[in-house]
């Protein structure tokens, strides 16, 4: 039973590197927040901040609403998982996980029961007299979470825990990760990469930038109404179609004088960005109230089974035009296609990046 | 490869073929002539009272030193690895004990010990402790062993500095949010992982202490006095070079390769397999 709430944490290093220039999240009982954005952006720092790992330069790191900015690590009843797993080499499988609970001086038979019932939970079992060097990378992934889970802590800390595991494992362990922390119930931040792994593990999404929160919200609604440039094109997979427009009196206009009929939203003449998702670009046949039609021309393909990516141009313009199209699809390559899309799946957003409105609900604060 | 093979040929193995052979041999007083004498020069080492004697200040002085020297640099490499984060600079500083040649560093510590003139020897006395390495034997052993444990402890510190800077950093702090202390971090964690460097360092300071230490020991009490700082190695040289005995120092430099052979042996077939993980 526990919350966690960031109040403008700012983390600056020694060397001067500001990494967090005001963090503000609340995550709720429970619930598994993901932080996600690229290399750089202060994921790491942040979790590390509130396991304790690194002094918060500013701001308040409360947990159940009692600010905990000055206690240790181990003061502060969290776990961590780490990237590289940091099992203890010279520790069995049993010790990794007993060593939490025998530095607090928990019984022996306690220690025990507990180890084994985890063990059991991970299915590892079999492997309690092993030493972490003598377990494939899956295993030792699942003892590290055992080193975790054994301890019942308040808040869970996960750091890119799957980045070191091959593709198919890495679906296998975040079912895995998503069941446990539902059935524990424990209050978890997750720091990830992986935008798959975020949509899919995450109760609310984080979408870092350059030390700051760009956006947070339910991964659909972080997908359907991404507050920034940044946040459209860093989630969805292939990235957002962006294409240059100006403001017109009834929409925008591309640059090739293609017409898109949008609600009235920026003042005429203005520089903006259009942009679409793969999968909403569908062939005008099957469309009736297309915002526009696109005659574009393929120039390549990327079958994927279910789907067959098509990278195609529009007359016009250098970006690609980049559209999913239906596996069974017959398109060959330099075909012409007639793409259409509807005003719901438009994204404008200003020459700032930010997101233009067009007349829907906006999106929740982090806090 | 050659070369170095070519060194360790003319002034290794040539010298102890030499010294093998020599001790199976008794030499006139001038050197002039000798004769086969078959296993009497061991004899003589064997029955002798001093090489006995020589033999328990040994063991002594190699604990105390390879001990002493291990754990004092242990402790300032954990100290410096807290402060230093992998800067080079430092680290070539803390070696320069080692560079001293052992001569030199035997002079330093004869002029603070000295019984009439030494600073530390006057500090000891004005808390009642009576230095005179001169007279005393077991502080003259107490002498030679700080001056080898100081002159062993930096090249052990940079063993130990670099191991501590080679731990992962994410195993300290796995195991600072799995509630251990600093000291239960130190006994738990860090030993058991800086044990393999423990190890080859436990192999090489006895090595030290049994071999090398001969100039600290002839700048600073040269064996004495009455034999109480005469190790192995040290009566050695007396015997062969002092007193001209070259089958009986033959002998007993056999019996010391020996004795650090099956020391260095047990030490790899029972120590190192319990330092791996
Ligand atoms: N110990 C440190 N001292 C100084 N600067 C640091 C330190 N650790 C990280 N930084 C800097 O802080 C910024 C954020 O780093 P952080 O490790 O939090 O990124 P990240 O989002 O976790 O990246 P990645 O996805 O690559 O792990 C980077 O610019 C990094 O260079
Ligand atoms: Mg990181």
């Amino acid at each position: 039973m526990a919350t966690l709430r960031l109040n403008g944490i700012h983390k600056r290093y020694p060397n001067g590197i500001t990494a967090l220039h005001g963090i503000d999240l609340s995550v709720a009982d429970g619930e598994l927040i993901v932080v996600v954005g690229p290399s750089g952006c202060g994921k790491s720092t942040l979790l590390r901040t509130v396991a304790g790992l690194e002094s918060i330069s500013d701001g308040e790191l409360m947990i159940n609403e009692q600010r905990v900015n000055a206690l240790e690590p181990a003061e502060r009843d969290i776990a961590m998982v780490f990237q590289n797993y940091a099992l203890y080499p010279h520790m069995s499988v049993f010790d990794n996980m007993a060593y939490a609970l025998k530095n607090r001086g928990t019984p022996k038979d306690e220690i025990r029961r507990r180890v084994t019932d985890t063990a059991r939970l991970l299915d590892l079992a079999e492997l309690l007299d092993r030493r972490p060097r003598h377990l494939s990378g899956g295993q030792r992934q699942r003892v590290a979470m055992g080193r975790a889970i054994v301890r019942e802590p308040q808040v869970f800390l996960f750091d890119e825990p799957l980045s070191n595991l091959d593709a198919k494992l890495r679906v296998q362990m975040r079912l895995e990760i998503r069941r446990l922390q539902k059935r524990l119930g424990i209050t978890s931040v997750y720091v990830t990469h992986d935008q798959v792994e975020a949509m899919t593990l995450a109760d609310r999404l984080v979408v870092m930038n350059g030390g700051h929160v760009e956006q947070c919200g339910t991964p659909m609604m972080l997908y359907a109404q991404p507050a920034t440039r940044f946040v459209a094109s860093f989630l969805g997979s292939p990235a957002m179609n962006f294409l240059p427009v100006t403001a017109h009196r009834d929409g925008v206009v591309l640059p090739n004088g293609v017409e898109v009929a949008l609600p009235d939203m920026l003042s005429e003449g203005r520089a903006a960005t259009l942009g679409i998702r793969p999968e909403h670009l569908v062939e005008a046949t099957s469309m009736a109230d297309a915002a526009a039609v696109l005659d574009v021309t393929v120039e390549m393909l990327e079958p994927l089974g279910a789907d067959t990516l098509a990278y195609t141009r529009l007359p016009g313009l250098e970006e690609w035009l980049v559209v999913r199209l239906d596996g069974a699809h017959a398109a060959r390559e330099g075909q012409r296609l007639s793409l259409a899309f509807a005003v719901a799946h438009c994204h404008v957003f200003d020459s700032q990046g930010a997101r233009v409105p067009l007349a829907e609900p906006e999106t929740q604060a982090c806090q | 490869m050659a070369p170095q093979l070519g060194i360790v040929l003319v002034f290794f193995f040539w010298p102890a073929l030499q010294a093998i052979e020599q001790a199976f041999y008794v030499e006139d007083a001038f050197g002039l002539s000798r004769e086969f004498a078959g296993l009497a020069n061991f004899e003589a080492v064997l029955s002798d009272a001093t090489y006995y004697q020589a033999l328990g200040t040994t063991l002594v002085f190699s604990l105390a030193v390879a001990l002493g020297a291990m754990s004092i640099a242990l402790l300032l490499a954990v100290m410096a690895d807290r402060v230093i984060r992998g800067a080079r600079v430092y680290r070539t500083l803390l070696v320069w004990p080692y560079a001293v040649a052992p001569a030199v560093a035997g002079v330093l510590w004869l002029f603070l010990f000295d019984p009439t003139l030494g600073l530390i020897s006057s500090l000891l006395g004005n808390v009642g402790i009576d230095w005179d390495h001169k007279l005393n034997g077991a502080q003259a052993l107490a002498l030679v062993i700080m001056a080898s444990v100081w002159k062993q402890m930096s090249y052990n510190f940079v063993f130990f500095l670099a191991a501590l800077q080679a731990l992962p950093k994410s195993l300290l702090e796995a195991a600072a949010i799995d509630r251990a202390g600093p000291w239960r971090r130190f006994w738990t964690i860090i030993f058991p992982l800086l044990s393999p460097t423990s190890f080859f360092l436990l192999v090489m300071n006895s090595v030290y202490a049994f071999f090398e230490t001969f100039g600290t020991i002839d700048t600073v009490t040269s064996g004495g006095p009455g034999g109480a700082t005469t190790t192995l190695v040290y009566k050695v040289y007396q015997d062969g070079f002092v007193g001209q005995d070259m089958g009986s120092s033959a002998a007993q430099s056999v019996l010391l390769m020996a004795l650090v052979g099956g020391l260095t042996w047990f030490q790899f077939r029972y120590v190192e397999r319990k330092v791996q993980y």
